[in-house]
């Protein structure tokens, strides 16, 4: 290569209009690009359908039903291990749950305008993962059929429940979670509900009918929504930061060593956030192929939340290294037992691989935006770091129980095979959810596009076309 | 909320480990006082074994000079107990009248919370439905209901001998007497090493037991204030 | 309002000509409540020239939370009263663990009454007809009013001068303002 051509470098000019809100489309044409996308079932999607019903009826019908009618006791856990994968699968999916708030909420608090295209499919992302996290203190249960004496309602056994355990506290979290994230998903689909109903007939017509609620699109009914989106957007992040918390605190109001520590609560808030962003990734990229998205889904969208992933993987890694120091330094001595055991006990593989999916990888990649524009290297990078959060979860959990302050306590835990069947079958109803709520709700919210469009220009400043926005509201 | 007859006894157990041998029979006799399930080899393999007392064999020494202590250990019957505040449904709970850490087992819904935050891991669960097979069905107590499957369960210092006791005492008109309420392991112990009784007694055993130099209380630094006190090392101290 | 009035809704094809028909319905005497404009996307009252609406939501909102305090109150201070049970060495009604579940009860209240004062602020649901709603989809502008049946051909011709895309004329049966 010449000296000269190196020393002459142009700038690199992008074109703005790569970018979904400076590439406008008429509305009819978007709104069948939604449709069309929600209508269109290949043979393929029938076959992954078809397989996931098959693996929620033996895991969740099959090996949850054969666990409640035979007893706890067909689970791997047994004394001290009193908790093990189910408690692992409710941390990790209330971690999920935390995709879709944080995406739609926190980014629409700070008007982070990239967050357009993908709020509805995050938020979709928390309901459902709530659903399946709500599923595990239930199969968790060694008497399932008694579970509503958890609830608080006057009762004819004129005892309530006891609001000192963090248990309580959890499930009343969690209730009030789901019942928050659902209805803000449903509000600002509301309009895009109305907008399906106008161009769809016969059973979809009649169900977008009803769900629209009769939307018509006046000035008091988008003043009242926006108003509405806006005090649910304030209201939802304290309840997910508080959602989280609580499951940490279920560990950090116990004794055990290894749990009870001050810096779990936001330890967890930041994995939560860390894994439901990395899931939303997975997700949205799933869906950019599967549902021929890629009008909507951009190389900027992946750009942005992989930025979002990286700072989380380091806030993961400072809160990971204070727990880990405070215990190594000075905590007690099973604490240093517990360290031990995951540095060279038989769950020793499975901590680095934590450590590399969680750390390395994130921390090593995703400050090269070529990598984060990259399909297939996002897809990677955002699984792994979901296997390691699972990790993270699982050694937690079931590492904490196995050693305690009398040695000849100790014990261990190995997952048995109904345990295996009802966690890839608590996964598939997730899938299944999902996939089946993609052909029926417009995934895109079309409205929330079109508007931030609306605010968007390019403007002509000397040789360059600036991209501008402008504040409507 | 001052409740009727709060305090009325302290109960405590004295275990003398210099005196245990460790034969077992305070597991037997409670598990046949109290009608916990006998789980089978396969299970306790599995780490499923359901006393509610099990002896601890613990050596000390070097090979070849090594030397056996047992320790009995169960529910430590905690004044502050970490079991209680953590159940959901209040199945677990502090007996204002006993002093003792109750167990309801039918208001049990099988979180197992209680058993992970016990620092003695003294809970059991029911795993499994229990059995009682032939003859072992014929020696069921009725005092003490049988669990089923998905029921934490533990050491209770034999509550329903405790009624028992105070019910005789109030059908003779007098008041309890110490020796009166003998839970199953003490009363079978051989040895003589379990003794149990009421600390708000002045006479009781013991109460004078309790300021032996030898005793310690099981992770006592805990702050859980356990109702077990263990009497050890009689080789060097004047018990 | 009399018999004698109709509904009319005049359909543009962009945001711009919109505040203008607005004031030139207000000049021809149309009350400020009896027009509306609706749209598929939102138009804030400064773009669309429109007198700011006091909004009731926010109100609700806290009203709800407040309720949900009172509950989160109640469950924590008066059901260890009606039955009263110790646990752990712990007070009876122990403050630090009592504000967790206030709080959420508290977000309850607020997020359900959120929801609720949606629903009935906008009269939803309401399935009665609706007027022009697959022209609003696919991304027209219309603006409702209501006027005398006498006024009616005589704002009709003010409005095509102003680039009416399309007009309807919806009767009285109809009426779903």
């Amino acid at each position: 290569m010449s000296v000269k051509a190196i020393s002459v470098v142009w700038p690199e000019t992008e074109d703005p209009r790569e970018k979904l809100l400076f590439d406008p489309r008429p509305t009819r044409e978007m709104n069948n690009m939604v449709l069309d996308a929600m209508t269109t079932t290949s043979w393929r999607y029938w076959l992954v359908i078809a397989v996931l019903v098959v693996l929620v009826l033996i895991g969740i019908f099959g090996a949850w039903g054969y666990q409640i009618l035979q007893g706890m006791g067909v689970a791997g856990i047994r004394r001290p291990v009193y908790w093990g994968v189910y408690i692992t699968n409710f941390v990790f999916w209330i971690g999920i749950s935390h995709s879709g708030t944080f995406v739609s909420a926190i980014l629409r608090v700070f008007k982070a305008e990239f967050r357009r295209p993908f709020t509805r499919a995050a938020e979709l992302m928390t309901s459902f993962a709530l659903v399946v996290a709500g599923m595990y203190p239930l199969i968790h249960l060694g008497r399932t059929w008694r579970f509503y004496w958890m609830v608080p309602y006057p009762n004819q056994r004129q005892l309530w429940p006891n609001f000192h355990s963090p248990l309580e506290w959890d499930m009343l979290a969690i209730f009030t979670y789901l019942i928050g994230s659902t209805l803000y998903l449903y509000l600002p689909l509301i309009p895009d509900l109305a907008m399906a109903r106008d161009y769809s007939t016969g059973w979809r017509g009649n169900l977008y009918r009803i769900m629209a609620l009769g939307w018509r699109g006046t000035e008091a009914e988008w003043h009242h929504l926006k108003t509405a989106i806006t005090i649910f957007a304030f209201a939802i992040i304290p309840v997910m930061f508080s959602v989280h918390t609580i499951v940490a605190w279920d560990f950090g109001m116990t004794m055990t060593v290894g749990w009870h520590s001050s810096i779990f609560g936001p330890y967890f808030v930041v994995g939560a956030i860390f894994s439901g962003v990395s899931a939303v990734v997975t997700v949205l990229l799933i869906l950019r192929k599967a549902m021929r998205l890629d009008y909507f889904l951009r190389a900027e969208h992946f750009d942005a939340l992989g930025k979002i992933i990286l700072v989380f993987s380091a806030a993961w890694t400072y809160f990971f290294f204070a727990d880990y120091l405070t215990e190594w330094y000075g905590g007690e001595a099973v604490g240093k037992e517990l360290l031990t055991l995951q540095a060279r006990g038989p769950v020793a593989p499975l901590w680095y691989l934590m450590l590399i999916f969680n750390v390395a990888i994130p921390l090593l990649t995703l400050w090269n935006k070529r990598i984060r524009t990259s399909v297939r290297g996002m897809l990677l990078i955002t699984l792994g770091i979901n296997v390691g959060m699972y990790i993270e979860r699982y050694i937690i959990v079931t590492g904490a129980l196995s050693r305690n302050r009398l040695p000849f306590n100790w014990g261990a835990y190995n997952p048995t095979l109904i345990e295996i069947l009802i966690s890839i079958g608590s996964l598939s109803t997730f899938v299944l959810l999902y996939a089946l709520a993609s052909r029926v709700l417009p995934l895109i919210p079309v409205w929330e596009v079109q508007e931030g469009q609306l605010s968007h220009r390019l403007r002509r400043i000397g040789r360059q076309l600036a991209p501008s926005v402008s504040e409507l509201d | 909320m001052e409740q009727i007859g709060q305090d009325e006894h302290r109960w405590i157990m004295v275990i003398d480990l210099d005196r245990c041998t460790g034969c077992q029979a305070c597991v037997v006799a409670c598990h046949a006082e109290n009608n916990v399930p006998i789980v089978g080899d396969e299970e306790v393999r599995n780490g499923r074994a359901m006393h509610w007392l099990h002896i601890e064999r613990i050596w000390i020494g070097e090979y070849p000079n090594v030397r056996a202590k047992f320790m009995p250990l169960m529910c430590q019957q905690c004044q502050k107990a970490p079991c209680e505040p953590v159940c959901p449904v209040f199945a677990t709970y502090h007996n204002a009248v006993e002093n003792v850490n109750a167990q309801i087992y039918n208001r049990c819904i099988g979180t197992r919370y209680c058993a992970n935050n016990c620092p003695y891991i003294a809970r059991t669960f029911n795993w499994f439905d229990p059995e009682f097979p032939e003859p072992l069905n014929e020696q069921l107590n009725p005092d003490v209901s049988v669990r089923r499957r998905g029921i934490m369960e533990k050491c209770t210092f034999c509550i329903q001998r405790i009624r028992r006791g105070r019910e005789n005492a109030a059908a003779e008109d007098r008041e309890l007497r110490d020796g009166d309420v003998q839970p199953a392991c003490a009363q079978s112990c051989p040895a003589g090493a379990i003794k149990f009784g009421d600390l708000n007694n002045p006479e009781s055993e013991v109460s004078r037991l309790v300021h032996s130099p030898r005793g310690i209380r099981l992770l006592e630094e805990l702050g859980t204030e356990p109702s077990v006190i263990y009497l050890s090392g009689g080789e060097a101290h004047v018990g | 309002m009399d018999d004698k009035t109709v509904t009319l809704v005049a359909f543009f094809v962009e945001i711009a000509p919109v505040p203008n028909t607005l004031d030139l319905l207000r000049q021809e005497g149309i009350d400020e409540t009896d027009m509306t404009v609706i749209s598929n996307m939102p138009y804030s009252s400064s773009i669309l020239g429109r007198p700011m609406v006091w909004e009731r939501l926010p109100i609700i909102s806290l009203s709800g939370a407040f309720v949900g305090l009172l509950i989160g109150l109640f469950l924590n201070v008066g059901t260890p009263l009606l039955y009263p049970i110790r646990v752990g060495g712990q007070p009876l009604i122990p403050i630090p663990p009592s504000l967790v579940l206030t709080f959420e009860l508290t977000m309850m209240g607020l997020i359900v009454s959120t929801f609720l004062g949606v629903l009935w602020e906008s009269a939803f649901p309401s399935h009665g007809p609706r007027i022009g709603n697959p022209r609003i989809s696919n991304g027209q502008i219309g603006v409702l009013f209501e006027c005398a049946v006498d006024e009616k051909d005589r704002i009709v011709a003010v409005l095509e001068k102003q680039g009416v895309h399309d007009l309807e004329i919806i009767n009285r049966e109809e009426r779903t303002l």
